[in-house]
């Protein structure tokens, strides 16, 4: 067991160190998501009807802890899928640790990336809205962590789906407009309930809609949410993409 | 001259060829787009107050419409980036050299090939686009306005992918180029006019930003394509539909001749390597 775990770490604080190599990578991905903010608190702010949203930076922030979870935690499929096409997964098949310790290693890494990454955007958070107390802090933990694990999930098992170098992009971006689109982090209820009819509810099993609206919660935007279909929404949602990351991941290193 | 003509269609022909095996692709591209238009486009517009649909003229969710086709058709073009890298990748650029044909002609033919694959390859997007705004008003859509839009599209497709090669062949690494793509992708995406009117980015205050909008080529083929749907907004956009055409036009010329010569120069003796 100490030995799976260690192989699991250190395959992890790989793609750690990895991470930190793309400068620029991170540096423009962070410096796109503080102008996303900036951008919709001068000027989408102006454009909303106040009477649905009275303060948009405030309403979207959360939205932004999601969308830098999914840049960071995503960001490992994208290594995973390369390292497929170009065959580098024989080397990593003959590593002197387990096979399932690499998977968990890998799929730990993308987590590591995504709470890492998601720091400052949480002092962001503090510093626009409201400190969570300590209860709060501890759902704003559980709300990361599942939902970083479930990106990581997600991206390594869309870049298992496929070699090809267009279509994993593909798949990447039909990822984020569905995630993201179909979900409560852009807009509120009024307008899915006003837009999509009856098929509304659909956004709602986003485990986007659940991991923003804790925080929304946390961070004192909205007073009263449904936190128990929320937490087991996205704990279910976290033990499905794990076991089918870790499946389709172990099938195609040794296809 | 005739030959070289041939030549250049025979590799357009290629890159038009391989459209064919993105079946999948382009399910997946529709499908978003759907979920853009059906979901985002119509949501966002909700939430919009209607004093801005009133102050450019136009219903908020057309105009978003007709700019997020022009940010598919520049995030589709930088796509085809790549395709090329992967090339580069592949060695299939080898395979290139070894025909019996110009270094320029294969340029030439290689851009304007992947423009034309990546016009066609959004055209059901663009029809649709095109179907939705017709359904609300029948007379902003006609066959000329679906073809001149189709006109500015290749052209403003041709100054991406040439952009996209120059890229290409700086950078010469498909993880640098993937990185670097979606970046720049994002960038111009935001910098631009496809979600806010320029009157509105304007009203800002950020000087800067409304700079980089109102001279970003995604900007100036969104407000091509409104102008040309309702020529009211023309009143709305920083130029006339003229002079944004122009700036496309030269705009493609200037990247497509720069391409051409840095393909021609870099490609000699593995100098892409």
């Amino acid at each position: 067991m100490n030995s799976w775990l260690r192989g699991a770490f250190l395959v992890a604080s790989r793609d750690l160190a990895r991470f930190w190599r793309n400068k620029f990578w991170l540096a423009g991905q962070v410096a796109m998501n503080v102008a996303d903010l900036v951008i919709f608190a001068a000027i989408f702010r102006g454009v909303v009807r106040s009477e649905l949203i009275p303060d948009y930076i405030r309403f979207i922030t959360p939205g932004v802890l999601c969308l830098s979870i999914f840049i960071s935690a995503f960001s490992i499929g994208r290594e995973v899928g390369v390292e497929l096409r170009r065959e580098v997964t024989h080397y990593l098949v003959s590593l002197p640790i387990q096979r399932s310790a690499l998977v968990a290693g890998r799929i730990l890494g993308g987590v590591l990336r995504g709470l890492i990454y998601q720091l400052p955007f949480l002092a962001l958070a503090v510093l626009i809205m409201e400190p969570p107390s300590l209860v709060e802090w501890l759902i704003v933990v559980y709300a990361s962590v599942s939902l970083a694990t479930i990106m990581s999930s997600i991206s390594i098992t869309l870049s298992t789906a496929t070699r090809d170098f267009n279509l994993q992009a593909a798949l990447r971006s039909i990822t984020y407009f569905t995630l993201f689109f179909v979900s409560n982090v852009f807009y509120p209820e009024e307008a899915l309930k006003a837009r999509l009819g009856s098929a509304a509810p659909i956004a709602y099993y986003s485990p986007v809609s659940m991991a923003t609206t804790m925080y929304r919660y946390c961070f004192g935007y909205a007073k009263s949410v449904d936190l128990v279909f929320n937490l087991a929404g996205l704990g279910a949602w976290l033990a499905i993409g794990v076991v089918i990351a870790y499946k389709l991941y172990l099938r195609n290193l040794i296809k | 001259m005739g030959s070289a003509l041939r030549d250049v269609l025979i590799v357009m022909q290629w890159d038009l060829m391989k459209l064919k095996n993105q079946k999948i692709f382009l399910a997946m591209r529709v499908t978003w787009f759907v979920i853009q238009v059906l979901v985002f486009a119509r949501a966002v517009s909700y939430i919009v107050k209607r004093a801005v649909s009133e102050l450019i003229g136009v219903d908020y969710y057309y105009f978003y419409l007709l700019g997020v086709y022009a940010s598919l058709l520049y995030s589709t073009g930088i796509s085809r980036g790549y395709i090329v890298a992967e090339e580069f990748d592949d060695g299939i650029v080898e395979y290139h050299l070894s025909l019996p044909v110009k270094r320029g002609v294969l340029a030439v033919g290689r851009v304007l090939g992947s423009a034309l694959s990546a016009v066609l390859f959004t055209l059901p997007m663009m029809l649709f686009v095109m179907l939705i705004v017709g359904l609300e008003s029948p007379s902003s859509i006609s066959v000329s306005t679906v073809l001149v839009s189709i006109l500015a599209a290749v052209l403003f497709s041709v100054s991406i992918v040439g952009f996209v090669v120059l890229v290409v062949m700086g950078v010469r690494s498909t993880d640098l180029t993937d990185i670097l793509m979606g970046a720049v992708d994002a960038v111009l995406i935001r910098l631009s006019t496809v979600f806010y009117p320029l009157p509105i980015i304007e009203a800002s205050g950020i000087a800067p930003y409304y700079v980089a909008a109102a001279l970003n080529p995604i900007s100036h083929f969104a407000d091509f394509l409104r102008i040309l749907v309702f020529p009211e907004y023309e009143l709305v956009a920083k130029h006339g539909v003229l002079p944004t055409l122009l700036y496309i036009a030269g705009l493609a010329a200037g990247l497509l001749i720069l391409a051409l010569e840095y393909y021609e120069k870099k490609l000699e003796a593995g100098g892409w390597k």
